[in-house]
């Protein structure tokens, strides 16, 4: 590993994913915005990365520089080893099967003038593999979709949860190793969420898959990762094991975040210390200027001069729980 | 006895599924007044198509006895000031507008819809410069295009539909590209890509059909705009050359004897107003049950 | 959270509701028999997910339902806005329930973006309905317009007011759309799902705002959200809606210790949970929200519900108190607490 190699990042052999000082910046109009800045993470073998942040943070941004979807501005994807940054053409696209996207809304992920079988068929038809209909009806019946009755049915048949299935089978049907999941039950009925969250970590073990689950709910993010990583305005504010971040939240972000979680469950709010943690005030600030140094210490009920003139890099508070902050929230 | 009641019982329930099937796809949302245009439009085209075989006159030859004869006397539809039968001059004339509205259309629609697609799909200079350049065709006073379009390439039939296919792509182009825009936000472009799709067959799979529809559609409504300008271009006397009838040509003639036969101008213009309202009708109703944000999806 | 509806007359009182709707699939039973009464500084959380009926509920006791798309509705709706007698809204007239609208009841909805009219400054959007409704003159209610942004905590507020909606985050916008609607200082205040739409920091702003403005003006509120979270806390009674029905009804605390209804259970045990640890295996509900077109007779949820007997698929179960419990109604025949007695009528 190179000097500059931030020191969250594990050294391990079974590293499927390693996103190294990613930094995705946009034109809008004249202005640039800094969608995503300098954000590093890896996700090992069989492993599920949660992204969590506010809508603007740029998590899901991140997801679809991963794919080179658009390709980042800077920085590298490493995929098995293989830096996707460096690929183009026939051997990006290639690459690219090994990693599958599913997205928000069901609906909208779907070609509306298609039957769901050619749906879920496309990428074995893309690449000309034999037993096409066999390894369809496989995937079909795995995310619990009759392959005989709803495969010559188009999408708008299906409920948002039954679509959602379909984008599951899709994206397994290539037999990819991660799969990238962009706020996959956001837009699904309370009831259904569950059994689509109970289907994705089916699937993680039946085709030992790696997943990057991005999403905006707390809770649902806590269920299903082994690793959250934290943004706020394009940077990572806090990374490591899921359980350790939310017991103990470091970066004052991420305690603002799980202080304003309303709890289904009012009896049992063991969260006393977070709690007390003041909600947040005032306003996101513009991506297209943001703040010096921290970027959270506009609004960072613990900010210091020194948080404007310094850019706080990652450091570790615990066996594996890194914060970026010059001030962490450290609770024994 | 038994067997043959169930076995009615089962043809029924399968024609009211295939009835109750069919009415989803077209029935639903359509109404009576479709299905009456959609008729008229039919019949127009199969006057088109077989006005050489249809038991109607000579729409060439002049009976002077029966010069500006009104209607139901001796000639069906009565007869112009040369004594030509107007329902055979109607008949054959609708080969006229027909054959222009569809290869004007087909033109524009062909052209105007790749480029515009294109535009949709790659955006950036190409699409700026074809924005550009539609801007110019669109700004330019469309009769004097026409005209000196026509002058340039001569009156047949082939030379006026290119003509006035050419004047439409701009239009196409906007409507294709639109639709392209919207279509390629959807995450169905990006799962395909991801799953290793070339372009060319995002753009085949994922985006045309998505397109191909309202841009039909909207080629209907089309139609009876280009229907319009041919008779403008007849009453200008640059459309197909005399004696070949063609409705803009029969309302042309007509003028000179509007104040003792009004019916010469009147029969062809009613029919030329039957026929754009009925393409204006069934092709907006196509539209909004195509239009992609529109539609159920 | 004021108890005192012992000697004051109910502002809301619906006493089984019924909306039915027009649709191209046919009659849609949106609200079916709902009734609940609702008193000044109250606030009745509705919980349901989408297709429940708690929208359609929401609008036909604004009056805010196109009168083509209703088919028939039923009940009655008592509304007392300051003196007796409490009126029903449903047999009022449109020209007297719309003078009702901003003075007595308003409503707030999910998309503030849509809420607002994008080419209109705020100062007018705020002034519209005090000039209206309560007479001030422009000067006036320009003040009147700053001093609601400043009570909704917007900063900047004589500033702000002459820009557009579309210069606002998202939070800001639905801090000027309840603005909007405490305008006139209504005794009613509809909010449906206000907070789906805005990030979870903002959402604790605006629930925060909610729960103050309605202490500071003494409102009565409905919240309506598919988030039992929301409602958990700042609800005083809750109302659980599946298929149009109210299933359960019970004052907040209540329906978390005790609840009957096996759909509130299972809603309840599907939401990840924050204090459990991660890859808690979720109890999720099999199957889909029922379809609200010609609905089958019986229980909606049986064909979900996993203690369902074959009577639940023939009879559609009465709401009932339970005994002692007047403020805790549900619509089960096989309620959560009397387990043994499930199995004695299978035998």
């Amino acid at each position: 590993m190179s000097d500059q190699t931030p020191c969250h990042l594990r050294d391990r052999d079974d590293i499927v994913l390693r996103v190294l000082q990613l930094s995705v910046n946009f034109a809008v109009g004249k202005q640039t915005v800094q969608a995503v800045t300098d954000v590093s993470f890896d996700v090992a073998r069989g492993e599920t990365l949660g992204l969590v942040g506010e809508s603007g943070c740029g998590k899901s941004t991140v997801g679809r520089a991963i794919m080179q979807l658009p390709p980042p501005t800077a920085g590298r994807v490493l995929f098995n080893s293989q830096d996707m940054t460096a690929l183009s053409g026939e051997a990006l696209r290639q690459t690219r099967t090994g990693l599958q996207m599913i997205f928000q809304d069901p609906i909208s992920s779907l070609n509306p003038r298609r039957r769901v079988r050619d749906i879920i068929a496309e990428g074995l038809t893309i690449w000309g593999r034999d037993n096409a209909s066999v390894r369809v009806d496989e995937v079909m019946a795995a995310v619990g979709l009759d392959a005989a009755s709803a495969g010559d049915r188009r999408p708008h048949q299906f409920s948002g949860g039954q679509c959602q299935r379909i984008c599951i089978a899709r994206s397994l049907a290539l037999d990819p190793d991660v799969l990238i999941c962009d706020e996959p039950v956001s837009a699904l009925d309370v009831s259904v969420q569950a059994q689509i969250l109970n289907l994705l970590e089916d699937m993680k073990a039946r085709y030992h898959l790696t997943m990057v689950f991005i999403a905006h709910n707390l809770a649902v993010v806590k269920n299903i990762s082994d690793r959250v990583a934290v943004m706020y305005l394009g940077k990572l504010c806090e990374i490591g094991n899921t359980d350790a971040i939310y017991a103990r939240p470091a970066h004052p972000y991420t305690r603002a975040l799980l202080a304003s979680i309303p709890d289904a469950d009012p009896l049992a709010r063991e969260q006393a210390s977070i709690d007390n943690e003041p909600i947040l005030q005032g306003e996101l600030p513009s991506p297209a200027d943001p703040p010096s140094g921290c970027r959270f210490r506009t609004r960072c009920p613990y900010a210091q001069a020194r948080c404007a003139d310094e850019v706080p890099q990652m450091q570790a508070v615990a066996d594996d729980h890194h914060v970026a902050c010059h001030f962490p929230v450290l609770t024994p | 006895m038994r067997s043959k009641l169930t076995d009615t019982g089962v043809v029924r329930s399968r024609a009211q599924g295939f009835s109750a099937a069919a009415r989803q796809v077209f029935g639903r949302g359509f109404g009576p007044g479709f299905w009456v245009a959609a008729g008229w439009l039919v019949l127009v085209a199969l006057c088109a198509v077989f006005a050489d075989w249809l038991p109607v006159n000579d729409p060439l030859e002049p009976v002077i006895a029966n010069r500006l004869n009104g209607p139901l006397t001796t000639n069906l539809l009565g007869a112009d000031g040369l004594g030509r039968d107007i329902l055979a001059r109607l008949v054959h004339g609708s080969r006229v507008s027909v054959v222009i509205a569809l290869s004007a259309v087909c033109i524009g629609m062909v052209i105007g819809g790749t480029l515009g697609v294109l535009a949709g799909y790659f955006r950036g200079h190409f699409e700026r410069g074809l924005m550009a350049v539609l801007d110019v065709i669109l700004a330019f006073p469309w009769l004097v295009l026409l005209l000196a379009l026509v002058a340039f390439i001569g009156q047949s039939l082939m030379a006026i539909s290119v003509a006035i296919g050419f004047l439409w792509i701009p239009a196409y182009a906007r409507v294709a590209r639109a639709n392209t825009l919207s279509v390629v936000q959807r995450e169905y472009v990006l799962a395909a890509r991801a799953m290793g799709a070339s372009t060319l067959r995002i753009l085949l799979r994922e985006v045309l059909p998505n397109v191909i529809l309202p841009v039909l559609a909207y080629g209907l409504v089309a139609m009876g705009l280009v229907i319009i300008v041919e008779s403008a271009l007849a009453f200008l006397g640059l459309s197909v050359e005399a004696p070949q009838p063609t409705w803009g040509g029969m309302i042309s003639e007509g003028k000179r004897h509007l104040a003792t036969a009004v019916h010469v101008a009147l029969v062809p213009s009613v029919t030329m107003f039957l026929t754009v309202l009925s393409l204006n009708y069934v092709g907006d109703r196509l539209r909004s049950r195509f239009d992609v944000r529109g539609s159920n999806l | 959270m004021s108890h005192a509806q012992t000697d004051t007359q109910p502002v809301l009182q619906v006493d089984e509701l019924t909306v039915r709707l027009n649709s191209s699939q046919g009659l849609v039973h949106a609200v079916e028999g709902v009734s609940f009464a609702l008193s000044r500084g109250q606030t009745l959380g509705i919980v349901g997910e989408s297709g429940s009926g708690k929208s359609v509920m929401a609008r036909s006791l604004m009056g805010l339902l196109p009168r083509r798309a209703v088919a028939f509705s039923a009940g009655s709706v008592m509304f007392q806005a300051d003196q007796p007698p409490a009126r029903d809204l449903l047999l009022m007239p449109e020209k007297q329930r719309r003078h009702l609208r901003g003075p007595a009841m308003a409503m707030i909805f999910q998309d503030p973006m849509t809420a607002l009219n994008p080419v209109l400054r705020l100062s007018v959007q705020l002034t519209e309905s005090v000039r209206q409704h309560v007479g001030l003159d422009r000067q006036q209610a320009r003040i009147r317009a700053i001093e609601l942004l400043g009570a909704v905590g917007i900063p900047d507020a004589s500033r702000r007011i002459d820009q557009f909606p579309h210069q606002l985050s998202g939070g800001m916008r639905q801090r000027v759309v309840i603005a909007i609607a405490l305008a006139c200082n209504p005794s009613l205040l509809i909010a449906d799902e206000p907070t789906t739409a805005l990030d979870v920091t903002v959402q604790k702003q605006i629930l925060d705002l909610l729960a103050r403005l309605q202490r500071e003006h003494d409102m009565a509120m409905i919240l309506i959200t598919h988030d039992l979270g929301v409602v958990a806390s700042r609800a005083d009674h809750i109302a659980v809606m599946y298929a149009g029905r109210v299933v359960e009804y019970a004052p907040a605390k209540t329906l978390f210790t005790a609840m009957k209804h096996p759909y509130t259970e299972a809603l309840f045990n599907s939401i990840p949970r924050i204090n459990d640890p991660s890859h808690t295996r979720l109890q999720a509900i099999p199957g889909r929200p029922p379809q609200l077109v010609e609905p089958a007779p019986g229980c909606a949820f049986a064909p979900r519900c996993q203690y369902a007997q074959p009577r639940c698929w023939q009879q559609t179960p009465p709401v009932v108190a339970v005994d002692g419990e007047d403020d805790h109604r549900h619509a089960c025949f096989y309620p959560i607490s009397e387990t043994p007695a499930r199995e004695d009528a299978d035998v």
